[in-house]
């Protein structure tokens, strides 16, 4: 299982990309106990501020899309770790 | 790379004319003049317009009387600057370390925020006699060293937040004067068209705050549209990036091309518009189109761009015909009329604005 964090915006409006394979990870059992506890039904629709980040955070068939005040959590706690665990900086020329 | 205005002499017994003669220098052997002469207008220049009865009408005259707040003991056009220090956290508003007319510290990015909003305020001020963001007054306040090597800039709709970047593809943001005027003028968009953050009216919202936000940096080094970069975020990338800057409004398309971010995505013209699902639709994308447009307006024109050229943006953006979700045809219409109202509907600046738009592929709503 793959998690794909995508954040786009922000005054440079250059989006970055961060992507972990969780079976890989030494910590597997804690990676798939934080993704259980968050509420993909229940993501907020904030309206969007100027030069924000928007995060798109993407896990087998599941999609959500927060702005980046609403990014807390157990979201904010999932996209930190999958940055920390790919700390480069990944190529993105796709759109 | 661009720095900040210097602090700068008060002036106080020069006439205005004078000082609008120097504010207007642009040699750059005088450019400390010119900008002591601009800071002193910005500070002075409502009490000397009433004391100078019989003088022939200044182009730096104060805005309308119902757009001044009634705040007792305040003089129309002086700037109200609060800087905070976030420390590291993601927590507004941060501690307080300077106010409006205490000196400059020791810390860089506090300078560089408290100068630019200065110089945001005397473009708005003195251009277009807008009396800060709200046009009566606000108060400007911004907080520096926002979150953890944080690789961003920003408008909450309050204040305006500055991050440090992550040293390796960013720098802080408070190095950039565009940068500063950009995030100020989300705010004057918020107050006049507030037109919504998606789609071609977010990448107008967008373009706005790039045009004005060139428009302050431009005006603060008395640079002419020949003269002026036309860059957004000069100075932001590291040495590690390939690129001069975060976009070019001259072109769209050219300001970085770097292994690690790819190239500047941005299209010139409506053939290479972006249907993006990211970034509220590409705001940041499809903003190089009416960018562009403004360019080639402010090219043909020459002189200063923050003269006809920003007033026709200006007209457009306050002039209550923009609906909140306004697109590019709407917006290049209100530029036409705009441009057509000021300067004539034979003017060359009429003209400028209707080839810019044709030229980037758009047609205003009227001719559709």
């Amino acid at each position: 299982m793959k998690v794909i964090v995508s954040r786009s915006g922000g005054i440079a409006g250059i989006r970055r990309t961060w992507e972990v394979l969780v079976d890989d990870q030494p910590d597997f059992s804690d990676w798939l106990a934080l993704i259980e506890t968050l509420p993909w039904g229940e993501v907020p629709r904030t309206a969007p501020q100027p030069d924000r980040f928007v995060y798109r955070i993407r896990c087998d068939a599941r999609t959500a899309e927060l702005a980046e005040p609403d990014l807390t959590g157990p979201w904010r706690e999932l996209v930190e770790r999958v940055q920390q665990t790919e700390p480069t900086r990944s190529p993105d020329e796709s759109r | 790379m661009v720095g900040t205005p210097h602090s700068f002499t008060r002036c106080t017994i020069v006439p205005p004319y004078l000082l609008v003669r120097l504010a207007r220098l642009t040699d750059p052997r005088y450019a400390g003049a010119a900008e002591a002469a601009r800071q002193s207008l910005l500070r002075d220049l409502p009490i000397r317009e009433l004391r100078v009865p019989g003088q022939p009408p200044s182009p730096l005259a104060g805005p309308p009387r119902d757009a001044v707040a009634a705040r007792p003991g305040r003089r129309p056009g002086s700037i109200d600057r609060t800087l905070a220090d976030a420390g590291g956290r993601e927590l507004l508003p941060g501690r307080v370390v300077r106010r409006e007319g205490q000196p400059p510290g020791t810390d860089p990015a506090v300078t560089e925020a408290y100068d630019g909003l200065g110089s945001t305020q005397l473009l708005f001020w003195t251009q277009f006699q807008r009396d800060s963001i709200d046009g009566a007054g606000l108060p400007l306040d911004a907080t520096v060293h926002y979150g953890e090597r944080y690789d961003n800039a920003f408008w909450n709709g309050e204040r305006m937040v500055f991050g440090d970047g992550d040293g390796q593809v960013f720098n802080r943001f408070t190095l950039s004067l565009t940068v500063i005027g950009h995030e100020l003028t989300h705010g004057v968009v918020q107050h006049t068209a507030n037109l919504d953050y998606r789609g071609q009216a977010g990448a107008l919202n967008e373009s706005v705050a790039d045009v004005f936000g060139s428009l302050v940096e431009q005006f603060a080094f008395g640079q002419s549209t020949a003269a002026a970069s036309w860059l957004i975020g000069e100075g932001l990338f590291t040495d590690e990036v390939e690129g001069s800057a975060l976009r070019s409004l001259k072109a769209p398309g050219t300001a970085f091309n770097d292994d690690v971010l790819g190239k500047d995505p941005q299209p010139a013209d409506m053939a290479g518009y972006v249907d993006a699902d990211d970034d509220n639709g590409g705001v940041h994308l499809n903003s190089g189109i009416p960018n562009r447009a403004f360019y080639l307006v402010a090219d043909a024109l020459g002189g200063n761009a923050w003269e006809a050229p920003g007033r026709i943006w200006y007209d457009a953006l306050t002039g209550g015909s923009l609906r909140s979700n306004a697109d590019f045809a709407d917006f290049a219409q209100a530029t036409e009329t705009a441009a057509a109202d000021r300067y004539g509907a034979d003017s060359s600046e009429k003209h400028a604005v209707a080839t810019a738009w044709r030229t980037v592929g758009v047609n205003p709503t009227s001719t559709t």
